[in-house]
């Protein structure tokens, strides 16, 4: 019988930390940030995940006399000698039938958080479970992905909102404009269920299935996402190298109602696009209704260029229309979808490249794998979890790390939290300074109850952009540079 | 990996099974359970309307392509070689046995029925694997025992449907199984870094003694899951033995075996909550409460909380310098930085212990520490900056005895499938009783052509690997197909200890030389 568990929760050595804090200390209260960096690329980020964790592995009996047992006889293996609080855990199962003793405040899921602000507090409830708070620090800081995954897809969607309300006068369909084509080349299935989820608090399309599931199972959605029906390479090389015509028609006819993505480039996509699709299949295209786009899929070569050589062969062989803002529209049955070597900077260089040669952004939807899942680590918005009070001897103490080696990685001190100040900027106030009718953390968990839920319904609204993202030339640039300025008194440890 | 949170009986215990979260018990809104029938990308759910009509075979393959640069653009590593490794996972945890009953089929009809507001799925095609083959895979698939390292380029495993009727299912199982790009990256990567240590280690101190240890596995934090985080870990210990990341071992045990009890180590050691706790002015009674901790096993101490150069010299230098002294060489105090310029910040640190602590001159003329005291670098630790530490020691005459490394990140989460440009492919397929060789050749990319028809490994009469393809393999000139069948109809028919992937993996003598060299 195979018994995950105490240790899946953390990091070996964590399991030897009950020894080393300071005599008679009764409470260890840490806190989760995405510390902000000088010169980082992104000042805010989206909070989400948390639920699932709390969910999935934190909440409820989480320890049984049989897994101590085991987590025992494991630990000696491992450390090659005893080290396990055994006496510990067992508390926790007579005292509270093995239900975590322990105190989560967090923002809520949703809410955009500047850099350098707490975003969640951790706390043991009983002066005997003070070891408690650090014992969950590992898992709790995997936080990092569905947070980190959620914000870069919002910051996809900035860019995708930008360039259509330049160049379309609307956002219509925003939110199907980019593509999850990441559940190959992520991890696991795990992490490709969080990230899938994180990128539906931005955007309705995915192929991550795992993601939908989700999202139906921890944030009580039951449909978050939706696709097409797609062609992959297979599809279409399985016809031979002569047939690839057939191939394309076999797809047209077997999805005639109904956007059909096929990808066109097995062997030469500007043939493709100019022979098959543009002439001996051109009327089968003409036919299709708006409602049931062929979208044509490039997938090698440089992105940009690939893509503006495809969108003129396709103007040549279809025509193509002017909208109300004077950039240039496909007809309404023909559209592209680029799902290669999408990243936050080559789609910007797609946009603009499109938009200087006098493309609209409607003719074009993305995909993206890697850089949205996969490409991104804990660095990318430095998530730290670290202790900033405790109790000892019955007295508070505000505790800190401060590297002289490293200013950045410096901690918050004291007891925390979360507030709009009068400016209308969100801070963080440290040293237990805070007033609680301000703070903006909301207890979640407490002693092994889930005390807050949040749908991803209300997720979503949370995370809406906001004007200055979709039109930022309108906006007072006074307001960019005072938000600039604003993070720069949030450098950890500097007050 | 949830064992300790698992509610509910009879699920298995990492992350339940491939339905991934749904747990039937607890969550009203549970529908979709069926193991099949979800790990795929959406749009692999049309596949079997897109064939060729009287498609009755399809075969695909994988392989971690290899990649012509320009001459321009070398990159620092080249990762020449793959370590194949995490398809046993995979076959166990996702695609043996029965992966669907009836009511699952339904609820995925329904569920994809709103994912593409359209009746899409293969209703029909999974009813026939229900009835025909109580919901078994009718796919073989056939592959390098695990463990083996093998040049880019070549065939590492190849799957193809056993059934006329279910020629579409190689296509649907595609998704699942690239997935093993993440461990055998893993692998790779972390093995590349042994060949370093390796090479370091035996030119600053003539032996390999340690090298397993050399390199600790300090990423379950940063990783994206808990799943992520059983099988990468796993992958790491392919190549060493110490980890901080437990949930490997679990996958290790349930999945692969091994004759040990455990195959991955670990040391007691602090961390920044349990020094900085008793206080900025506090921090030698810190230091000292733990050192007497554990007097007769490595503790590893992290001293950069506040000043780790004046940590090193006032408080390990001088004010505990006895009771470092008095510890022997199988319970040293592991000093670790953590902040600063990793190279700079080492040879630092190890220049300040040099001063207050005896060294020694090893055999090969380098300074080793005395060895009660030794140093872990644990921070920014990557394939390059690995590198860049451990020439920076040897140009200042320290030996890699003296010194362990962390790796979190760059181990188990900074990695992509297109670091070694892992990539699944159909190579033949069989239409009107006839088979075809098939292919792409995008004209854009000649990175991106794909292997042509049925494929097989062999051994060339100079030791070297070659992949045949269109079937040569079948005409016996270069002797037996390497590839061996793991999985058929549903039954994993071949299976590797973790001891066996151990040894595949291992150094060669031959690796050994040329590092040296």
């Amino acid at each position: 019988i195979f018994i995950i568990q105490i240790y899946n929760l953390l990091s070996s050595f964590q399991i030897t930390h009950y020894k080393q804090y300071p005599p008679n200390i009764s409470k260890v209260y840490s806190y989760f940030e995405c510390r902000h960096k000088k010169g980082g690329q992104y000042n805010e980020v989206v909070f989400f995940g948390l639920q699932y964790l709390l969910k999935k592995y934190l909440a409820g009996r989480v320890v049984t006399e049989e897994k101590i047992q085991e987590a025992k006889v494991f630990y000696q293996m491992h450390f090659k000698q005893s080290v396990f609080d055994e006496e510990g855990w067992r508390k926790v199962l007579e005292k509270y039938d093995g239900r975590l003793p322990i105190r989560i405040k967090a923002v809520p899921e949703g809410k955009i958080i500047p850099r350098g602000n707490v975003l969640f507090t951790v706390e043991n409830t009983d002066p005997d479970f003070f070891w408690l708070t650090n014992y969950i620090e590992t898992m709790l800081l995997q936080m990092w992905y569905p947070i980190t995954v959620a914000t870069i897809s919002r910051e996809f969607k900035k860019i995708l909102a930008k360039h259509l309300k330049a160049t379309s006068g609307s956002l219509e369909g925003l939110d199907l404009k980019l593509h999850d084509f990441g559940y190959r080349g992520v991890s696991s299935q795990e992490s490709a269920a969080l990230g899938g989820a994180a990128h539906l608090v931005n955007f309705c399309s995915t192929d991550t299935v795992a993601g939908l599931l989700m999202a139906q199972r921890y944030y009580a959605c039951p449909m978050a996402g939706f696709s097409i029906p797609a062609a992959e390479h297979s599809t279409i090389i399985s016809w031979g190298k002569s047939r690839e015509k057939d191939a394309f028609e076999c797809l047209l006819d077997q999805f005639p109602s109904g956007p059909v993505a096929v990808v066109s480039d097995s062997y030469d996509i500007f043939k493709a696009c100019k022979h098959i699709w543009g002439d001996k299949l051109k009327e089968r295209v003409m036919e299709r209704s708006e409602d049931s786009a062929l979208i044509i899929r490039p997938d090698s070569g440089d992105p940009a260029e690939t893509l503006i050589e495809v969108i003129k062969i396709l103007e040549e062989c279809f025509g193509c229309s002017q909208n109300s803002v004077g950039y240039k529209v496909l007809p309404s049955y023909l559209r592209i979808i680029q799902g290669d070597g999408i990243d936050l900077n080559s789609i910007n260089e797609i946009l603009e490249k499109l938009s200087d040669e006098g493309w609209s952004a409607e003719n074009v939807f993305f995909g993206c794998g890697s850089a949205l899942l996969q490409k991104i680590n804990r660095d990318t918005l430095n998530c730290a979890f670290k202790c900033s009070y405790v109790e000892t001897n019955g007295k508070g103490m505000d505790v800190y790390k401060q590297p002289v080696t490293d200013p950045s990685k410096g901690s918050k001190r004291g007891r925390l939290c979360l507030r709009r100040n009068s400016d209308g900027f969100i801070e963080t106030v440290e040293r237990g300074a805070g007033k609680p009718h301000e703070d903006m953390l909301v207890t979640v968990f407490e002693n092994g109850t889930i005390l807050q839920e949040y749908t991803l319904d209300e997720i979503r609204k949370a995370a809406q952009l906001w004007e200055e993202d979709v039109s930022p030339s309108e906006h007072n640039k006074e307001d960019d540079t005072s938000l600039e300025i604003h993070q720069k008194h949030i450098i950890n440890g500097v007050h | 990996m949830n064992g300790l949170f698992q509610k509910g009986e009879g699920l298995q215990t990492l992350v339940g099974p491939p339905l991934l979260l749904l747990h039937k018990d607890s969550c009203p809104l549970g529908k979709l359970e069926g193991k099949k029938l979800h790990e795929i990308c959406s749009s692999s759910v049309t596949h079997y309307k897109q064939y060729p009509p009287n498609t009755s075979k399809v075969y695909s393959y994988f392989e971690c392509r290899e990649k012509k640069t320009e001459p321009t653009k070398l990159r620092k590593v080249k990762y020449d070689k793959t370590v194949f490794y995490g398809l046993q996972y995979i076959l166990h945890r996702y695609l043996k046995g029965q992966v669907v009953t009836r009511e699952k089929i339904q609820e995925a009809k329904e569920v994809y029925r709103e994912h593409f507001q359209d009746d899409v799925f293969n209703e029909k095609g999974w009813n026939y694997i229900l009835e025909k083959y109580n919901g078994h895979l009718p796919i073989e698939i056939k592959a390098v025992p695990e463990g083996s390292v093998i040049p880019r380029g070549n065939v590492l495993f190849t799957v193809v449907s056993t059934d006329p009727e279910c020629y579409w299912l190689t296509n649907w199982v595609e998704t699942i199984l690239v997935q093993i790009w993440y461990p055998i990256t893993v692998a790779t990567n972390s093995r590349e870094q042994k060949k370093i240590l390796a090479k370091y280690l035996m030119e600053t101190s003539g032996s390999l003694e340690g090298l397993e240890y050399k390199l600790h596995d300090f990423g379950y934090r940063g990783v994206s899951s808990q799943e992520t985080a059983g099988i990468g870990a796993s992958a790491h210990l392919v190549n060493f033995k110490g980890t901080d990341t437990v949930a490997g071992i679990c996958v290790i045990k349930k999945y692969y075996g091994t004759k040990d009890p455990v195959p991955g180590f670990s040391v007691p050691a602090a961390e920044h909550s349990t020094i900085t706790a008793w206080g900025k002015d506090h921090e030698k009674d810190a230091f000292e409460h733990i050192i007497k901790q554990f007097p007769s096993v490595p503790v590893s101490i992290v001293s950069d909380s506040y000043d780790i150069y004046n940590a090193c010299e006032k408080i390990w230098g001088e004010d505990l310098r006895g009771l470092i002294e008095m510890r022997s060489a199988d319970a040293p105090l592991v000093v670790r930085p953590d902040s600063g310029n990793p190279l700079d910040t080492v040879l630092k640190v190890l220049e300040i212990l040099g001063k207050k602590f005896p060294l020694v001159e090893n055999s090969k003329g380098y300074k080793v520490l005395p060895p009660y005291i030794r140093v872990i670098q644990g921070d920014g630790v990557d394939i390059n900056t690995l590198q860049e530490i451990v020439e920076g020691m040897k140009e200042h005459r320290w030996s890699i005895e003296n010194i362990a490394f962390g790796s979190g990140g760059a181990l188990l989460q900074k990695l992509t499938r297109d670091l070694l440009n892992c990539s699944f492919k159909c190579s033949y397929v069989v239409t009107n009783g006839l088979g075809v060789n098939v292919f792409k050749d995008p004209v854009a990319d000649p990175n991106k052509r794909s292997k042509k028809g049925r494929l097989s490994l062999h051994r060339t009469p100079s030791g070297d690997f070659v992949t045949l393809e269109e079937g040569k393999g079948d005409l016996e000139e270069y002797g037996e197909d390497l590839l061996h069948t793991v999985f058929r109809n549903g039954k994993i028919v071949k299976t590797y200890t973790f001891d066996e992937v151990r040894d595949n993996a291992k150094l060669k003598e031959s690796e050994l030389e040329d590092l040296l060299l």
